[in-house]
């Protein structure tokens, strides 16, 4: 099955879907996570078969790149859609009042999530970051509350100019090199070198950092993670927020290795981390907590990414998967608790398994051996000491420092929950949600399994920069032996 | 002093960009990759307007994004604009020149979008554009009266259709060439021709066609009045007194 489906599939339901429920409105509920889990087969499918025959190139249409769009059918766009795949099935949103329209806006997201994850064309990618851009910021105003409507239109405003920002940033790479394709984009690193490549990586890493959370343009995040249904803050803190990043990785392990521009996205995560954390540690409610520390680990898997590097790649993935699983979980399992820090006294007695586990997904978070978390702070460690010669020590103080701050407000809720209070009602705690228990799962086999999850993120990160994929990086390759009368591949 | 601060970061920014710019060659772009779709698009995908060759075929898939951008924004919109409160008031009926104007208009905009729809792979035009000209035959009627009935219903049926087509097209692709959104399976045709250019009219025409629907589907949806029985709407503390 051609991994283009993953794509075509979802759009072409969420075309069908508002004529559909006009001819029955129950339609609206079932039809998308029914294609959603569809696609997840499909996208299953295609991971396994990257798995047996290894990474494909796609020429879209038959039109060979540079002319036409690369897709890459390689081990994190795979991989990257199976996880989006499945968190859009786990976290569908319940409290919509308009369920058809909102099913129609997160099949748009899953299809364009899909393309984002497998395109290797800068324009292309930018077409369908903006598309997941535009889908979230309907579903940031999917539960009809006046504030979230307003949180979603900052968000609006922010996306917008981040989005320009970025297309900005892929036009002075297109006037530089002449090509929008990522393989030949890597072979023309030098044009780059100069100032004009630094400003563009400057810019796409703004631009795209905005959906990332990472730090200039990230201030719609509280407010929107604060308001919308939990399921939503859930799916975008989980895994929205890795496809910003999951653009930026492409980005910088095929074309922009160590551009001095990346010395930008380092201090744009640093930044992130110390103002996240510190946010955080100042927040009074439990949504607004979980977000700020959102940024902050965002800012941690930005510092990774501009170490580069094998170790620096692997950290941010390993982060990345961490806080994919942790954080949509943090997030449903507050959801039973009371929004204010103030009131949770004594929560967690009544009910004690939601509140362990919290504490438990925290501790990950926060970087405690043995769980995923500290791997993944170990690396980015690891990898600020091999690739950073001076200020090294500076760049350390503060990520601990951070995690010093990170750690204080987390023991601060679980001495809450533990601590004297008014004795809950039975009734009103719900136990543990079923979706956070799969989460919680999923994060368990993670941590028993760290080794061997390790040794495949290093294969997704050769995978990155596929040797057999590459072309002749010597000179532009002649375009015009690139299609033929029939516009057939040659 | 925010305004001041405004200024003074716009200022920073066209400076900064202004470095960026000046390293650009000037004049000498490299162009490479449009000079050769440039010289391989009428025999790669037999349309006259190159343009058309790069949006349908060549980018086929940025078109299938920007028209669904289009669509999940009008879709988000809609859900916004549902929410609208009870007893906004309506504009009032327009004059008798406006009326019969808008009217007398509806069938030449008609005939104009579908030309320019129909055409986009031979002159300058397409789908984007002549779907926003059907669009505009439906909807300058409507700001006209703006109480009138809309067609809501039928709208969406075309714009689902459409979407459908464009998107089946490029399946139907995979098991011609084996390619998704491969638009030469028909042939490339007589250079010029009406029929010419494989599927990529048929692309224009159902691209054409959900832009038209959808931009009126937005208006009929801005102009119906929210569901009394609609739970999220509360009614005017004034509109109960009365």
């Amino acid at each position: 099955m051609n991994p283009e489906i993953l794509i075509a599939l979802p759009l072409l339901a969420a075309f069908l879907l508002p004529a559909a429920r006009r001819i029955d409105a129950s339609v609206g509920i079932w039809w998308g996570p029914l294609v959603v889990l569809a696609n997840l087969v499909i996208a299953a499918m295609a991971w396994w078969k990257v798995q047996l025959i290894g990474p494909q190139s796609i020429a879209l249409g038959g039109f060979a790149a540079p002319l036409g769009i690369e897709l890459r059918a390689d081990h994190l766009g795979l991989s990257a859609a199976v996880l989006l795949n499945l968190a859009v099935l786990l976290l569908w949103p319940r409290e919509t009042p308009d369920k058809a329209r909102v099913s129609t806006i997160l099949l748009v997201l899953t299809g364009a999530g899909c393309g984002l994850a497998m395109s290797a064309d800068l324009f292309n990618l930018y077409v369908f970051f903006e598309l997941v851009a535009v889908a979230t910021y309907g579903l940031a105003a999917a539960n009809g509350k006046g504030e979230a409507l307003i949180a979603s239109l900052r968000y609006l405003i922010l996306g917008a100019l981040g989005s320009a920002l970025a297309l900005l940033g892929i036009a002075l790479v297109y006037a530089k090199t002449g090509t929008l394709n990522l393989t030949e984009l890597g072979g023309m690193s030098e044009a780059l070198s100069g100032p004009a490549g630094i400003g563009a990586l400057v810019l796409m890493v703004v631009g795209f950092g905005v959906k990332a959370e990472l730090f200039p343009l990230n201030n719609w995040v509280p407010e929107v993670y604060a308001h919308t249904e939990s399921r939503v803050s859930a799916l975008m803190a989980g895994i929205i927020s890795k496809l910003g990043i999951l653009v930026l990785l492409r980005l910088i392990a095929e074309v922009f290795g160590g551009s001095p521009g990346l010395e930008f996205l380092l201090w744009v995560g640093v930044l992130g981390v110390v103002t996240g954390e510190l946010a955080a540690y100042g927040a009074k409610d439990m949504r607004r907590v979980l977000a700020y520390s959102s940024i902050g680990q965002m800012g941690l898997v930005a510092v990774a990414l501009a170490l580069g590097g094998e170790t620096g790649f692997i950290a941010a993935l390993i982060l990345m998967l961490n806080h994919l699983l942790v954080k949509p979980a943090l997030f449903l399992i507050a959801d039973a608790w009371p929004g204010s820090l103030k009131a949770l006294a004594g929560k967690g007695r009544a009910r004690p398994l939601g509140a362990v586990l919290f504490v438990l997904l925290a501790l990950s978070l926060i970087g405690v051996p043995p769980l995923p978390g500290f791997w993944g702070k170990y690396l980015l460690l690891d990898a600020i000491f091999t690739n950073v010669t001076e200020g090294a020590g500076l760049l350390v103080g503060l990520i601990l420092a951070a995690t010093v701050v990170e750690a204080a407000y987390f023991f601060r809720i679980a001495a809450r929950l533990f601590g004297s209070g008014e004795a809950a009602e039975e009734s009103k705690i719900p136990g543990l949600p079923a979706v956070a228990a799969l989460f919680v799962i999923a994060f368990l086999a993670l941590s028993v399994q760290t080794g061997r999850v390790g040794d495949y993120l290093k294969e997704v990160v050769h995978g990155l920069q596929p040797q057999e994929l590459r072309m002749a990086q010597s000179d532009f390759p002649d375009p015009a032996a690139s299609v033929n009368g029939k516009g057939e591949r040659l | 002093m925010r305004q001041f601060a405004s200024l003074l970061f716009l200022f920073g920014f066209a400076f900064f960009l202004s470095v960026l710019v000046g390293g650009l060659p000037f004049g000498a772009a490299p162009m490479q990759v449009g000079q050769a779709i440039v010289e391989q698009n009428i025999e790669a995908t037999g349309a006259a307007n190159a343009v058309t060759g790069v949006l349908l075929a060549f980018r086929g898939m940025d078109t299938l994004g920007e028209l669904t951008i289009l669509f999940v924004a009008a879709t988000a919109a809609g859900m916004v604009v549902e929410r609208r409160k009870h007893g906004v008031s309506r504009d009032s009926v327009a004059g008798f020149i406006l009326l019969a104007g808008a009217e007398l208009m509806f069938p030449f905009l008609l005939i104009l979008g579908a030309y320019v729809i129909l055409h986009g792979h031979l002159t300058p035009g397409g789908g984007f554009q002549g779907g926003a000209i059907l669009a505009a035959a439906f909807f300058v009627p409507f700001l006209a009266n703006p109480g009138r009935a809309f067609q809501g219903h039928a709208m969406a049926f075309v714009e689902a259709f459409a979407g459908a087509t464009f998107i089946l097209l490029g399946i139907f692709s995979i098991f011609r060439e084996g390619d998704f959104m491969a638009p030469m399976f028909l042939g490339t045709g007589e250079f010029g021709q009406l029929v010419s250019a494989g599927s990529l009219p048929l692309l224009y025409l159902a691209l054409g066609l959900k832009v038209g629907a959808e931009l009126g589907s937005l208006v009929a949806e801005i102009a119906a009045a929210p569901g009394s029985d609609d739970p999220l709407i509360e009614e005017p503390q004034a509109a109960k007194d009365l």
